[in-house]
This record gives structure tokens, C-alpha cells and sequence, in this order.
């Protein structure tokens, strides 16, 4: 049965139809013995990749290839790591991207597809500034 | 932020399903922000003060 209704699948090809970039999804799971939220979350991004030409999802088995999690700092499944074309956009989600989460992570493509953050030039100009790794764990909950 | 500076990383945590870092972060509520491991920013701050917060940890 498909996770997103019609309605659904309406509303995020709308949302989706400006991408200027290639957006990859780099889906970390196992095939044995995973968490069913694997499951789930495998659902889920491939329903998504059916709503665009410009997303692609590449699915990576976390216990074969060790040396691709630990380039991107995947410590943990189901992850997704968001490539804009094939650069690492720094973005990561980990759980199944299901709730408020599913909006986060349309929310990310539509960010590493497009051409602008949208944040503030305020903002923009203190990012700038940075020169220190910054690591942001945001915690949230499906509903 | 991530897309704005090379030096900035953001992960979207689940909670529900990883109760060691909901417990190592005492996560008790949601939206919850961890930098770096150690500095909390607790619910949906508006941006200035969020990017204030973030970039003077």
C-alpha cells in the first residue's frame, strides 16, 4: 500500500517542480536484520522519487560499505545523505523520514536543488563568518 | 545553515527512534538542537536568534 495519498503525491510534485540541480539521496540501510524503520523509509523514498526527474536515490549497504558511511559520517540506519548534483550538501536525516520529518526533507531538496537558502542577508552574513566546523543535531519527533 | 557555510553540518534526529541520543541529549521535548554535542537550543526559535545562537557557541 502506498504511504502518500494521491493528494499527497499532488502537493509535493508541485513543490518539487523547480529544481535546478540533480538531487541525490544517499540512502544508508542493511538488507538483514535492519530496523523496520529501514523498511519504511525505503517506502517513503522511493514513492518521492517517482514525483521528480531530478531525484535519484542511491541505496547503500551500511555493513558492506563501512569506508562510504564514515565519509559521510553515518554512524547509524535508516540515514539519508542529500547530494546536490554530486556534491555533499551537509544534510543529513536520520529515521524514516515519516510526519513533520517527510516535510523536513522535501524542505532539504527543495534546498539543495534550488539556488538559495532563503534565509535572511543578516544571517547569511553571520554564516559567512564561520570558520569553525559546526556539527547541528536536530531533534524531532514524527508528530 | 549547511547550505550557507562549508563549515556547518546538519542532521535531522528522529528521537523516537534513537533513544541513546535522546537520552545522552536529554531530549525531553521537540524541536531540541544540539551544537557541537554540548550547547542545547530548546524549541522553534525564530532564525536571528537561532543563527545568533548557533554561530557564538
Amino acid at each position: 500500500m502506498a504511504l502518500l495519498s494521491e493528494q499527497d503525491r499532488q502537493a509535493v510534485r508541485g513543490h518539487l517542480a523547480d529544481l535546478t540541480h540533480q538531487v541525490t539521496l544517499l540512502f544508508f540501510t542493511q538488507t538483514i536484520g535492519g530496523p523496520e524503520t529501514a523498511q519504511i523509509a525505503k517506502q517513503i523514498l522511493n514513492e518521492l522519487a517517482g514525483l521528480s526527474d531530478k531525484i535519484t536515490i542511491e541505496e547503500v549497504n551500511f555493513i558492506l560499505e563501512r569506508d562510504r558511511a564514515a565519509t559521510y559520517g553515518v554512524d547509524r540506519i535508516p540515514a539519508i545523505v542529500v547530494l546536490r548534483d554530486v556534491e555533499d550538501t551537509r544534510i543529513r536525516f536520520f529515521g524514516a523520514p515519516s510526519g513533520y520529518e517527510f516535510m523536513s526533507l522535501i524542505e532539504a531538496i527543495i534546498l539543495a536543488g534550488g539556488d538559495d537558502s532563503g534565509l535572511m542577508p543578516e544571517s547569511k552574513e553571520l554564516i559567512a563568518g564561520v570558520t569553525n566546523p559546526i556539527d547541528l543535531q536536530v531533534f524531532v519527533t514524527p508528530t | 545553515m549547511a547550505f550557507e557555510s562549508p563549515h556547518i553540518r546538519a542532521a535531522c534526529v528522529e528521537a523516537t527512534e534513537f533513544m541513546d541520543l535522546t537520552r545522552k541529549f536529554r531530549v525531553t521535548g521537540v524541536p531540541k538542537t544540539i551544537v557541537n554535542g554540548t550547547g542545547e537550543i530548546l524549541g522553534a526559535v525564530p532564525e536571528d536568534a537561532f543563527v545568533r545562537e548557533v554561530v557564538n557557541q
